[in-house]
């Protein structure tokens, strides 16, 4: 289990965010993600097994930008 | 081999440059967000204004000097740039959401306006009306709205921003006997730092020479500046006031109390508040909803008016009006302004959740250690048959030597310059101190050490029963046999509890004070404090016993120091934790306070609930706004223009409340 937070561009309204959760959710091994519109940040809680870049093609896929990526 | 050692030198200061960098990027994406949108806004005015000044022209004052057909295509070629140019960025995100299904407020503008823009093309071959200005028109007020709510968001976070670039940039470490200014980056664990009055404390440390006083009020939000000696611990990003400090750095980057505070508020962002649930749903299938009304409103229109210009027109400000942005924007905007509010004071919100429960808590259990009292044992009282000073004077040489908190009080209060002498000094273990100070046979303890060592404390027996009845530990000081007064011990009420609690109890909580204390030094420290009611006796993993017992009658806040009564904390329905003043107990607490004292709890207390009121108050107008417009829209009593401002102000407007909570006093 790791968390990690991410740096999302591009978000500009509510259901940005939304879509980016659901996205990231979608990966497999992802536990939980939570997107804050006014941070511009994901968390996300996910197992080990989990990439940064299934994390990145996640936001992408949902059409924003993971700009940077850190693990706790 | 030193090749090798050089390049991990450099990385080992390439990856700490970059964990310190990570704070500073944070404002640029904002900024460079609200300067995007008033490029956008700049340009899209600088063609739709002239479209303006035509639709004007040609539809309220009906001046006829140009053609239809030349109206249309001065509107096609004016209304290009603003669609295709400054508003490139939404066409194409909302036209990607719309091929990926994954809608966003992006694919209703975009589908509107491109819909609008080509009924202009169209109305040169068909008999259609021509919306290509009114499209420009929707992109215009679009990205204006976009700039004015990133402006209004910008304000939103100032206080949190504000904590991000707190910290020092530059400090001055003193090698050997020289002094050297370097990069905040390169402090290691162990550096002597000089700061002079008027600097940053650069990172977390201990005073090693100075005294000086502290502003800490940026950080913990103490407003008193902190005096600081030799062995003080101090926090970064404080300002040293008027000494020159010499620190050792304890603590350096992601472990300091700053980006503690700073990590805290942050995730503290993504926090859900329950209330926001039904929101949350609306606004993630808002945009397919929306799309398939304006669908029915179009085939509505259409089948019933048999006007494809009207039902174009209905369809383009249903996707135009609709925003699920205010929804979306109601809870987060209200919570980083209340939680901006709180860090600015020392007031950490962890939990969303905390704020929409505090609302219903009726009873606050204080734990009495370190949280109603300082934690540490003061003198309160002396009363002595001789001079106060020779008392004080004998007892503190002899006290000097145990390590007992009691003594260590005692010592505290005599100051002494110099101490006498002592020899043979022994601990008397639960009783007392005994040895030869000078040249005078001293005993210090209590009754149980007079009894034993056939002394007589008759003439101080009135005093020293007061003294245990209102909580004090009494000590008795015997010289050459004869009692010459008693020191009161107790652990002294913080200056704030009283005021705190007295403010609670009117506010009409019921307040409970929880220690491990007997019952009758318990009381009297309820009493000092105005808590009424008491709970003794109890073991420290007891403690969430008891609140789960209380919590059959109401609902519970707990407020306790986040170590020793962490499960306590957890039980309740709403933890509070105290810190310490340069620990902060992260995992306990939905809420956090950076300083140690009880005003922090009243202050805690309003402000989840003005948040909270800011919250219900920004749902409801969400709500209002799109379940009166959209019908409108539907039934084709909204211009497209007029809705498309409709729902620019619709989510300014929720933005804009949410910064009027700092108005609120707390």
């Amino acid at each position: 289990m790791k968390k990690a937070k991410i740096t999302i561009q591009g978000m500009h309204c509510a259901s940005c965010a939304s879509n980016i959760e659901k996205s990231l959710k979608k990966v497999s091994g992802v536990k939980n993600a939570n997107v804050s519109l006014m941070m511009k940040k994901g968390y996300v809680e996910c197992d080990n097994s989990v990439s940064d870049e299934d994390l990145k093609k996640a936001v992408e896929r949902a059409g924003y930008r993971a700009v940077s990526i850190e693990k706790e | 081999m030193e090749h090798e050692h050089h390049d991990m030198h450099k990385m080992k200061h390439e990856m700490k440059e970059h964990e310190m960098d990570e704070h500073h990027h944070e404002t640029p994406v904002e900024d460079e967000e609200i300067r995007d949108w008033k490029k956008k806004m700049v340009g899209a005015w600088l063609f739709a204004i002239p479209i303006a000044v035509l639709m004007f022209s040609q539809r309220i004052l009906q001046i006829n000097i140009i053609s239809e057909f030349t109206y249309t295509i001065l509107f096609v070629l004016l209304g290009l740039p603003v669609l295709f140019v400054f508003g490139w960025s939404t066409i194409r995100g909302g036209m990607r959401g719309l091929f990926t299904f994954y809608f966003n407020m992006d694919s209703l503008i975009a589908l509107g306006t491109l819909v609008a823009y080509f009924t202009g093309l169209f109305s040169l071959l068909f008999p259609i009306q021509d919306y290509s200005g009114v499209a420009a028109m929707i992109m215009a007020f679009f990205v204006t709205g976009k700039y004015v709510e990133a402006l209004a968001r910008g304000r939103a976070s100032q206080e949190i921003k504000k904590l991000l670039e707190l910290g020092a940039k530059k400090a001055r470490i003193l090698k050997g006997n020289k002094e050297t200014e370097v990069d905040i980056s390169e402090i290691n664990i162990g550096d002597i730092l000089i700061v002079k009055p008027g600097e940053k404390i650069p990172t977390d440390g201990i005073v090693i020479k100075g005294e000086s006083s502290v502003d800490e009020s940026m950080v913990t939000g103490e407003s008193l500046p902190v005096e600081k000696k030799k062995g003080s611990n101090v926090i970064g990003a404080t300002i040293n006031q008027d000494g020159i400090l010499y620190i050792k750095a304890t603590k350096i980057g992601k472990d300091t109390f700053l980006a503690h505070i700073i990590k805290l508020v942050e995730e503290a962002q993504s926090e859900k508040v329950p209330i926001q649930v039904l929101a949350d749903k609306i606004t993630s299938i808002f945009v397919p909803t929306i799309l398939v009304l304006a669908l029915l409103t179009f085939g509505g229109w259409f089948y019933f008016s048999s006007n494809l210009s009207r039902a174009i027109a209905a369809s383009v400000s249903v996707l135009v009006i609709a925003c699920p942005c205010a929804l979306g924007l109601a809870t987060p905007t209200a919570l980083m302004v209340g939680s901006g509010m709180g860090a600015k004071r020392g007031i950490l919100i962890r939990k969303g959740e905390a704020i929409q429960t505090m609302r219903e808590i009726k009873i606050i259990v204080f734990d009495k250690t370190g949280t109603i009292t300082k934690g540490k044992p003061e003198v309160t009282n002396i009363n002595s048959s001789v001079k106060e000073n020779y008392l004080l004077e004998i007892a503190a040489s002899l006290e000097k030597l145990s390590e007992h908190p009691i003594a260590k009080a005692i010592v505290e209060k005599a100051k002494l310059k110099r101490y006498r002498e002592v020899k043979n000094f022994k601990t008397l273990r639960g009783r007392g101190v005994e040895g030869k100070v000078g040249k005078s046979d001293v005993v210090i303890g209590n009754r149980t050490l007079m009894n034993e060592k056939k002394i007589s404390f008759k003439d101080f027996n009135n005093t020293i029963e007061k003294f245990e009845s209102e909580g004090r530990t009494t000590m008795i000081v015997a010289e050459n046999g004869k009692v010459i007064g008693v020191i009161a011990v107790a652990d002294a009420l913080k200056d704030d509890s009283v005021l705190a609690v007295a403010s609670l109890n009117k506010q009409g909580y019921e307040t409970i004070m929880i220690t491990g204390d007997n019952e009758k030094t318990a009381k009297a420290i309820a009493k000092e404090a105005g808590i009424s009611e008491v709970i003794a006796n109890v073991l420290p993993e007891d403690k969430a016993k008891k609140v789960e017992e209380l919590q059959k009658k109401a609902m519970v806040a707990f407020v306790g120091d986040g170590i020793n009564d962490a499960p306590a904390l957890k039980q309740s329905n709403v933890g509070i934790a105290m810190g310490t003043g340069t620990d902060i107990a992260i995992e306990s607490g939905d809420i956090v306070l950076a300083r140690g004292s009880l005003e922090g709890v009243v202050q805690a207390i309003n402000l989840s609930k003005a948040t909270f009121k800011k919250i219900k108050q920004n749902l409801f107008w969400a709500f209002a706004y799109n379940t009166i417009a959209i019908p409108l829209a539907v039934a084709g009593l909204l211009h497209p223009i007029v809705a498309e401002i409709a729902m620019a102000l619709s989510s300014i407007t929720v933005v804009t409340n949410a910064n009027l909570l700092r108005r609120k006093k707390i």
